[in-house]
């Protein structure tokens, strides 16, 4: 299920039928409009008429509008999101279908890869249009600051956006003003000049006032048009206007308590109580007056208060739904404050039954929470948790829940156990143990965990009994996020263990989670059968949990072990139905689609089809971040690094590894291929050795080590520096201990069954025998080697030796050892060597009188793909014009004057 | 250290504010204000003097003040003990 979207928030307000033409400021904002600038800030406190403004101006002009209107439970990433594709559908049928899947599926919303995906489809828009988010005020979430930062810096031409608010936002304001961007409407341009204020009495109010009266009001209310419209409120049916603006000019006190006094002063008992009972409604219509002030006639009186001017606007075009002018109610709700205090619970909790008997659960439980009536807001709340899950609106459970005291909690297992999994889910761990209890408590504690017998259950308060079923798995599950959190490995595996036994079959979604957790906790350890076994049940499980997403992301792992196991084909296939998955579920713009590819490449790689390798890197990257799991980023650059070894650009590829670096990003999944280790690689094939054995000594690396699982890569690294020392300086003694280390490294992958890091090891192996002269000794691990990589169809592994193993190779060809593939690998190398003859694309040999930039190469590499300029910009996060300097320096490094020439060029020159 | 030890402060005891505004408020507003007490200067101004529990508690009042679009002129902090001798407070 959607968050259910209000279209009371998305109605366009029409100018008031009587208003100030102001051209003077219509005219600024036109200004900035045509001039192509991003923003157009109305910054001013309330009551200045921004708003009105606003709606002024859009309705005297011809671009189409979508409105925003804020409050402030949009302070929640998705529910944010959810509205702004919302709004922006109103002019943009359809638009934002993808970031609507990812919404449902991902928390939190990677909030920028998703405003990446709305404007890349707002570029493909064949007009243009007006954004108003109206009251930004009422956001205080830095995520959403930083959305928009990231929005209004790419956004396409195609989209202004316009924001009113009562502070300025966090958001480059300085940076927008300096660069042009910026169109600016503050307080003091707002303010009524003295003429239009006598325009605004005399002509819109039908008042006939003297110069002296009005220049009296414009000064007392300094141009503030609140103030302005609440004096003509009160001066109507007066009987002395002037003695009244006389007063009022030589008052002090706040103006719109003042006047708002003075109005309500002159209203009948019933108006009078009508407005201050209503006044705790965010949003009225006749039905929800009644209900709170036990009256009847609300849709008439809200009709008659419009038609008085009372601060009242329709919310849209059925005259159904009203709302007051914030700064009138606030003062409404100080009177009624002080006037009736306790009647204002009551108010609420009118106001929450009818919510609840509409079908608007979370407008009824906000109310029962400003009654204080406890109780009926935990009963609202855990009857709604299921479909507040599905809509995935998680920051505001999360406020639901801290505004429930604690006590009540320990009387509500259900409350409590969702409470803890809510903050588990936000990365809060305190707490968590205390409302596990809370739920515990009521439990049996063994194995079964049916409902203890002793248990007080007259005090036991469950609402939703389909959760309540479910509990005991869902603690345990609490439990194992709760250690893994705390890197608890034999906890984590504890408690998803119970937590299988426990959660019946039918609960997919916990089961899915422990089946992850214990793969997890295998796969740290290296026992990667069970790893598998798990994570494929996992998988089916989130499946049929509707968890499209994270089974998807669990491909990623079941193919990682099956290449650490040396059973490629396999990891080929997973990516396979991964992407199937995938599609069956919308389109390619599922998350994770990205990540396939990024996988795939590296498995071409591996059977040396470098073309194919490439084409799936560059798919991965013009379907977009959106569809990548945030790992993705820098996987994406580790299988390029890879690939550009494989091209023999080592620098390349070290660039490429420092900006891997630069975007690791850890999951829980164990880092098994450090890139520190890769960079070491690297170094070594450019002979780098005292950086290579730096990096050994930071890590503490030795010979002696037990070969663990998770130090395994870091191990063979070592011993690969130890055999380029000894090629370099034949140290002899070092080199024996490589031997040895190999040896039990060997032994502890066979052991482990992962057999594609037994085959590299067996070649390290013959590398070393070869060194040291003793050819059978070489030989005999090399036929392994090659029994164990010829099903699989490994080329790289023995390609990126170099000539050591072709001379190795030819060795074991003479003797007739797997002749076959022997003779397959040999072609392979004889390919490799006539193209490295040709050009030589190594980085610092750039075949150009001027190198290319790291930056130049990775444009060049987008101009590959359909992606356009803007669109280049904004996955590279650079400013188009930098795209454009870039490109002009590509054209003249490389002699060409386009696009497609500058590929063809690049091409021919091995560049990329 | 002038920074330390204001942060201790705050985390010891509330802070007395003094907020400043333009206009008089009412003696309506005394609940609306929970805590603070509203003194009317013969300038117009408003002050409203009280302790403030923490920074957000603050933020919290300014909040208020910026939704009624009242013209904030001053926030201080003061010690507790200036609020004794202020002028009589609001009816």
């Amino acid at each position: 299920m959607a968050t259910p979207v209000l279209a009371t928030k998305l109605y366009i307000p029409p100018p008031p039928p009587k208003v100030v033409f102001r051209p003077r400021l219509i005219e600024r904002l036109n200004e900035g409009l045509f001039a192509g600038r991003k923003l157009t800030l109305i910054s001013a406190p309330a009551g200045f008429g921004k708003t009105t403004l606003v709606s002024e101006w859009i309705a005297g002009g011809d671009r189409k509008v979508a409105w925003l209107l804020l409050d402030d439970e949009d302070s929640d990433p998705t529910r944010f999101l959810t509205y702004l594709v919302a709004a922006l559908r109103t002019v943009v049928p359809n638009i934002g279908a993808v970031v609507l899947d990812a919404l449902q599926s991902l928390q939190p919303p990677p909030i920028n890869p998703l405003i990446t995906a709305l404007l890349n489809e707002i570029t493909t828009i064949p007009y243009h249009f007006i954004l108003v988010l109206d009251e930004y005020h009422e956001i205080d979430s830095e995520p959403i600051d930083h959305a928009l930062t990231f929005l209004i810096e790419h956004m396409p031409l195609q989209m202004h956006l316009v924001i009113t608010t009562r502070e300025d936002p966090a958001l480059p304001i300085p940076r927008l003003r300096a660069r042009g961007q910026l169109s600016e409407l503050r307080a003091a341009d707002l303010r009524f000049t003295l003429s239009e204020a006598a325009e605004f009495l005399n002509r819109m109010m039908g008042f006939d006032l003297s110069e002296e009266n009005i220049a009296a009001l414009e000064s007392r209310t300094e141009g503030w048009i609140a103030g302005l419209q609440l004096a003509a409120l009160s001066m109507r049916g007066h009987q002395d206007v002037p003695g009244f603006i006389r007063a009022f000019a030589g008052d002090n006190r706040y103006i719109v308590e003042y006047l708002v006094e003075e109005v309500l002063q002159r209203q009948p008992e019933s108006v009078r109580s009508f407005l201050l009972q209503t006044s705790i409604l965010v949003r009225l219509n006749g039905p929800l007056c009644d209900a709170v002030t036990g009256q009847t006639g609300g849709k008439a009186r809200l009709e008659a208060l419009q038609r008085g001017n009372f601060f009242l606007n329709p919310r849209d075009d059925k005259g159904y739904w009203y709302r007051y002018h914030n700064l009138f109610a606030e003062v409404l709700r100080v009177y009624l404050m002080a006037e009736q205090p306790n009647q204002v619970p009551a108010l609420h909790r009118h106001a929450s039954v009818w919510y609840q008997q509409n079908g608007l659960e979370a407008d009824a439980i906000r109310h029962a929470l400003s009654a204080e009536d406890f109780d009926r807001a935990a009963d609202l709340i855990e009857g709604s948790l299921p479909a507040m899950r599905r809509s995935r609106q998680e920051s505001t459970v999360l406020s639901w829940f801290q505004s429930l005291p604690d006590e009540l909690l320990r009387f509500r297992p259900v409350l409590s156990v969702v409470y803890a999994h809510v903050l588990l889910a936000s990365g809060e761990i305190n707490g968590v143990e205390t409302l596990l209890g809370n739920g515990e408590r009521w439990l049996d504690t063994t194995p079964t965990m049916g409902v203890r017998r002793d248990a007080p259950a007259d005090k036991m308060i469950v609402v939703d009994e389909e959760t309540f079923r479910l509990l005991p798995g869902q603690i345990a599950i609490a439990r194992a996020g709760l250690a893994l959190a705390r890197s608890d490995v034999a906890g984590t595996v504890t408690y998803a263990r119970r937590a299988l036994d426990l959660a019946p079959e039918d609960d997919h979604m916990t089961r899915g989670g422990a089946a992850g957790f214990l793969g997890l906790a295998f796969w740290t350890n290296g026992d990667l059968d069970a790893a598998h076994r798990m994570f494929a049940d996992g998988m089916a499980s989130l499946q049929m949990a509707g968890n499209i997403a994270d089974a998807v992301n669990g491909s990623i792992t079941l193919a990682n072990i099956r290449i650490t196991q040396g059973r490629l084909h396999e990891a080929m296939s997973t990516y396979e139905r991964g992407l199937q998955l995938a599609r069956e579920q919308g389109g390619l713009g599922v998350r994770g689609t990205a990540d396939m590819y990024v996988g795939m490449s590296e498995l071409h790689r591996e059977y040396n089809d470098l073309d194919a390798a490439m084409q799936h890197l560059l798919r991965s990257k013009e379907l977009g971040e959106h569809a990548g799991f945030p790992q993705n980023r820098y996987r994406w650059y580790v299988a390029m690094a890879r690939l550009r070894e494989a091209q023999g650009n080592l620098s390349n590829a070290l660039d490429m590894l420092d900006e891997a670096e630069r975007l690791y990003m850890s999951d829980f999944s164990p880092n098994v291929r450090p890139i520190a280790a890769l960079k070491t690689r690297a170094w070594v094939a450019q002979g780098r050795l005292g950086e290579a054995l730096d990096w050994a000594r930071e890590q503490g690396l030795s010979v002696e080590d037990t070969p663990t699982y998770l130090r395994e890569f870091e191990l063979i690294t070592l011993a690969r520096i130890l055999l380029a020392r000894y090629r370099s300086n034949r140290s002899e003694g070092s080199l024996r201990d490589a031997i040895g280390l190999l040896e039990r490294l060997l032994q502890a992958a066979e052991e482990g069954g992962r057999m594609g890091r037994a085959i590299e090891i067996l070649i390290l192996q013959a590398l070393a025998h070869q060194a040291l002269g003793d050819m059978p000794s070489a030989l005999q691990p090399l036929g392994q080697a090659l029994t164990l990589a010829e099903p699989e169809g490994y080329v790289r592994m023995f390609l990126d030796e170099g000539t050591s193993m072709a001379g190795l190779l030819r060795e074991a060809a003479a003797r007739g050892i797997v002749p076959d593939y022997t003779g397959k690998l040999l072609g392979a190398f004889k390919v490799e060597g006539q193209r490295s003859e040709g050009v030589s694309p190594t980085p610092d040999s750039q075949p150009l009188i001027e190198p290319l930039s790291q930056r130049e190469l990775e444009i060049l590499l987008l101009f590959k793909t359909e992606l356009s300029g803007p669109e280049i910009a904004r996955e590279l996060v650079i400013a188009l014009s930098t795209v454009r300097t870039h490109t002009k320096s590509i054209y003249s490094k490389l002699d060409v004057n386009n696009r497609r020439a500058a590929v063809k060029r690049a091409e021919e020159l091995g560049l990329i | 250290m002038a920074y330390k030890r204001g942060l201790k402060r705050e985390v010891d005891q509330p802070i007395f504010y003094q907020i400043r505004i333009k206009g008089h408020l009412g003696c309506l507003w005394v609940d609306w204000f929970e805590g603070l007490t509203i003194t009317l200067e013969e300038n117009g101004d408003t002050l409203l003097t009280g302790p403030v529990i923490d920074q957000s508690a603050l933020h919290g009042l300014l909040r208020k003040v910026r939704d009624l679009g009242l013209p904030l002129l001053s926030v201080n902090s003061v010690g507790p003990n200036l609020q004794v001798n202020k002028p009589a407070p609001h009816e």
